[in-house]
């Protein structure tokens, strides 16, 4: 009995903070609201053909957390693109993809979607910015970036 | 059929003199009575040893505790300092940290998804390559450095927002 009481007492001394703080974050959680949706990212390069890509999105306003990235709807853009797995959980993330192949979009394209957890009532505001667009050349082309809110 | 052992200590007349035996009985009687200051000399000693050791164990017992609860106070602030419910985010490689200034293939002084492009429109070629495009080290140039290259362009710590 002696050898236990400061065992149990330790355990009971690292669980408290534990599950307070796991309950605060629930209180927090569903006294805010949170709720998930997707922001696909357009890229328009008008005539040319848009072989790669690199933007940056993050949040202005509000509070956010990127959950996921997939790609976009064109072939070329399918598969998920590049990204840093340190922006999951955060509010700003760097994306970019290229294409080998010959069969490449133009005009106005979806090329990603990112999935993000929207904390707390204010609607974020994102700021976009396209770092790169370039042709099956590698050579750089004016291109414009847009989003659109999604829904689930 | 058993034989039966005769004793001649206790049991037979010896036919000594009564006179004769009440010498040897006072002669050979053992002694006891324990003289009172003996006694009290004995019980003297028995107290003060007893008291010795049970004022040792109270103090073995007393630093067995302070041990216990100076052991119990650390895991209470070690569990304190530690942020249990923080969660750990994956990190970019390090590795990739150590090789940006050789991931910018085209040498335009940014990492950027053209020099991946450009990486790998090479490799799909087989154009000439330069050793440093091994940018993993690996003895290949292929899509993995590629992949590298990729990655070190969409670290986070160089965003340009």
């Amino acid at each position: 009995m002696n050898k236990l009481t400061p065992i149990i007492l330790a355990g009971i001394c690292m669980i408290v903070p534990v599950l307070a703080q796991q309950s605060e974050q629930d209180y927090s959680t569903a006294q805010s609201g949170v709720r998930f949706a997707p922001l696909h990212i357009y890229i328009d390069s008008g005539n040319s053909s848009l072989a790669a890509y690199q933007f940056e999105l993050k949040a202005s306003a509000g509070q956010i957390k990127i959950v996921g990235v997939e790609g976009g709807r064109h072939e070329a853009f399918k598969e998920a693109p590049y990204y840093d797995p340190a922006a999951l959980a955060k509010d700003r993330i760097i994306i970019a993809a290229f294409s080998t192949g010959s069969d490449l979009p133009k005009g106005r394209t979806r090329i990603a979607t990112i999935h993000l957890q929207i904390i707390g009532e204010t609607e974020p505001q994102y700021e976009l910015k396209l770092i790169v667009a370039a042709d099956a050349d590698a050579k750089e082309i004016p291109a414009e970036i847009t989003f659109e809110k999604g829904e689930i | 059929m058993a034989k039966r052992k005769e004793h001649f200590d206790e049991d037979m007349d010896l036919g000594i003199p009564s006179k004769l035996s009440a010498d040897l009985n006072t002669l050979f009687q053992p002694q006891v009575g324990v003289p009172p200051e003996v006694d009290r000399a004995v019980m003297d000693r028995a107290h003060k040893h007893f008291a010795g050791i049970k004022s040792g164990k109270g103090r073995l017992l007393r630093i067995h505790w302070a041990w216990r609860i100076a052991a119990a106070a650390a895991v209470i602030i070690l569990a304190f300092s530690l942020d249990l419910t923080k969660q750990t985010t994956p990190t970019t490689d390090r590795f990739l940290l150590s090789k940006t200034q050789a991931a910018d293939i085209d040498r335009n002084g940014r990492v950027d998804i053209l020099d991946a492009f450009k990486l790998a429109k090479n490799i799909e070629s087989a154009g000439p390559a330069e050793t440093e495009w091994d940018i993993n080290g690996d003895g290949l140039i292929d899509r993995s450095d590629v992949d590298v290259v990729a990655l070190a362009a969409v670290r986070l710590d160089k965003g340009v927002l």
